[in-house]
């Protein structure tokens, strides 16, 4: 799998964190199956050496990232990101960062921890970051900045709507980055965003925009209808905008009953619900 | 069906803010005027972005004392005007809330809490409950609604106009930060389709005919030269507002009636309340849930009722007392104890009212 970067963007309370998180998370998974694929190779082939008699090399390793000595990992231990033993934990390669710089310090913040625990880095502020700058605290973090230059997958969760899309003009390596793709997160349940038109208006204000996804909910409320119907919509106006929907996202519960492709032909995307328990 | 801004009844996923907005340009608000101040300031974003679609209008004012003044001014010319603020925001359109109670004038004021005193926090808290029921130099002749939810922030944001210009006291809606960025399903409607007629408005000023001929003279006055001549208008206003009361307070409760603990809360502090109270019900604990939806009037007889019967009401508030206060005053003359659950500027959650209920119930 080819490195990921990507941006999500949309109408403020469109679902863009959401879609996000699980993105990152899903991304961590596929690439800690990449590498546990290549340890299990490794391991075949160290037992077939020592069958030989021969000598394991850390160099027989190598694409592989471990916490610590790599003569102590068991391929049972790699199974989770959150192994008791840290040393065992392996790095998934995802960064996730939250790119809000009209409100920088609440969104992910309740989440920061729980989502590192999962193997990706987070570039997010932490309350001990917002201590004494108040109200003016409008600030781009350093590291924020410069996230596309990082390794790996990359995903930026752009906030705050409209406005806050253009942050991404202040994003080192922004536009020129051959792997970045900005997708629009549409949830066709919010007013502003009800009709094929008013998807297409909201896109063109979007500025750049690669792709869109179908994130139609009622949040408790959403079945697979609204999401069907959601897709519909997004379909068509994606149609008038020539671009692709690259997925159409919904909880865990309603995706099972939709399976892995919506009314359109979308793949669907499962989402775990993390915002809940986010700011807002 | 209809022709205004929502032509049919449906289901949405918004945030208060942008709910506030659908609920003013339903109930055929004319104009805002507004200066920007977080939590609320999606309130003017959706407003500026729905308002040019719908032949309504935007007035950015230099601070909140203009933005008060100016929305007084459009009542007085006759607009379905109002206003939102936070904060330190809602304590400079003090003044001309105050001016709008001696004069009358049915202006409307949309407010999410922040935390306080002075800037504090841009994010939540319920510490605005003294000021908005009671700030300005007079008696608090004012309406104050508190939703909980983001359905209450639409229908209590229509009601609230037709409030103010039935009764002509400045009404408030009075929510908070958390609120404003809630994101939630409602049911927008218009209000006609559901039999809701909205109260016509009419200029104060520029009316036809001769004054003191062809109709009254419109003495629309905020000066008085004399104490006796203030004394006799203010005695009149609290007559004209007591009057009123009775009819536009509101609240929920319920498992009341054989209550020793009773839970107290209002906004978005009242849903924690409610979850817990429900669930120590089911318990088979005898706890009760009242929650004033207005804060100004109160629910006076409802409220006395209920504290004359629990041994105990427990207050949960993200403030320091600021509704203690006002029901300590509604229910002055019962023995009922007060519980208190107070954390300023700080979310309360269900389980820490379950807790402390749980803690105190007999």
């Amino acid at each position: 799998m080819s490195r990921i970067v990507e941006a999500y963007i949309g109408e403020y309370a469109s679902g863009k964190s959401e879609c996000a998180i699980n993105r990152a998370l899903e991304l961590a998974r596929l690439r800690r199956e990449e590498v546990l694929s290549r340890v299990r190779k490794a391991l075949e082939y160290r037992q077939a050496l020592e069958v030989r008699g021969g000598k394991l090399e850390v160099g027989n390793l190598e694409g592989i990232r471990l916490a610590n000595s790599p003569r102590r990992f068991h391929t049972s231990n790699l199974l989770s990101p959150t192994s008791k033993n840290r040393r065992f934990r392996v790095a998934s390669g995802v960064t996730l960062v939250d790119l809000d710089v009209v409100e920088p310090f609440w969104t992910l913040r309740p989440l920061k921890k729980e989502i590192e625990a999962k193997g990706i880095t987070v570039i997010a502020w932490d309350r001990e970051d917002a201590e004494g700058l108040g109200e003016a605290g409008t600030v781009l973090k350093p590291a924020a900045r410069w996230a596309l230059a990082r390794q790996g997958d990359v995903i930026l969760d752009v906030g705050y709507g409209v406005g806050g899309a253009r942050v991404l003009e202040i994003i080192e390596g922004y536009p020129e980055n051959a792997d970045l793709r900005v997708f629009a997160v549409i949830n066709a349940s919010r007013p502003m965003t009800a009709t094929v038109q008013d998807i297409v208006d909201h896109v063109h204000n979007l500025g750049r925009v690669d792709g869109l996804v179908n994130n139609t909910h009622l949040g408790e409320e959403t079945d697979s209808t609204v999401v069907q119907e959601g897709a519909k919509l997004v379909t068509a106006a994606a149609r008038v905008l020539n671009i692709p929907v690259v997925a159409t996202a919904a909880v865990d519960r309603v995706a099972a009953l939709i399976g892995p492709r919506d009314c359109e032909g979308n793949p669907v995307r499962p989402l775990r619900r993390f915002m809940p328990r986010g700011f807002w | 069906m209809g022709e205004g801004p929502i032509t049919e009844e449906k289901r949405m996923f918004m945030t208060g803010n942008e709910t506030v907005a659908w609920a003013a340009l339903a109930a055929g608000a004319e104009i805002m005027y507004g200066y920007p101040i977080t939590p609320q300031n999606e309130i003017m974003h959706y407003w500026t972005r729905l308002a040019p679609k719908h032949g309504r209008l935007f007035l950015q004012t230099e601070d909140e004392l203009s933005a008060g003044f100016t929305t007084v001014g459009g009542v007085l010319g006759g607009r379905r005007a109002f206003t939102a603020t936070a904060g330190p925001g809602n304590v400079l359109m003090q003044e001309p809330v105050s001016m709008a109670e001696m004069m009358r004038l049915p202006i409307v004021i949309v407010v999410m809490q922040r935390g306080g005193p002075s800037t504090a926090t841009v994010i939540y808290s319920q510490q605005e409950v003294t000021l908005t029921t009671l700030g300005g130099n007079g008696e608090g002749f004012r309406i104050v609604y508190s939703p909980s939810t983001n359905q209450e922030l639409f229908d209590y944001t229509i009601k609230a106009f037709n409030t103010a210009w039935r009764y002509r006291f400045p009404t408030f809606v009075l929510a908070d930060g958390y609120q404003a960025k809630l994101r939630e399903p409602l049911t927008i409607y218009d209000p006609a389709a559901r039999g809701i007629k909205m109260v016509p408005t009419e200029a104060y000023t520029g009316r036809p005919g001769t004054p003191g001929i062809d109709r009254p003279p419109g003495q629309y006055r905020n000066t008085y030269n004399t104490e006796e001549e203030l004394y006799e208008v203010i005695l009149g206003l609290a007559a004209e507002y007591e009057k009123m009361a009775a009819e536009v307070a509101e609240y929920q409760s319920f498992g009341t009636e054989d209550a020793t603990v009773v839970v107290v809360a209002h906004g978005v502090v009242a849903r924690a309340a409610k979850d817990a109270v429900e669930k120590l019900r089911k318990e088979g604990l005898k706890v009760g849930y009242f929650r004033p939806v207005t804060l100004r009037p109160l629910p006076l007889a409802e409220l006395r009722a209920v504290a004359g019967s629990a041994q105990k009401l427990l207050i949960a508030e993200s403030a320091y007392g600021q509704l203690a206060r006002l029901v300590k005053e509604a229910i002055y003359g019962t023995k009922t104890e007060i519980v208190p659950l107070y954390k300023p500027g700080l979310g309360v959650t269900s389980e820490e009212i379950y807790a402390r209920a749980r803690e105190i119930v007999a």
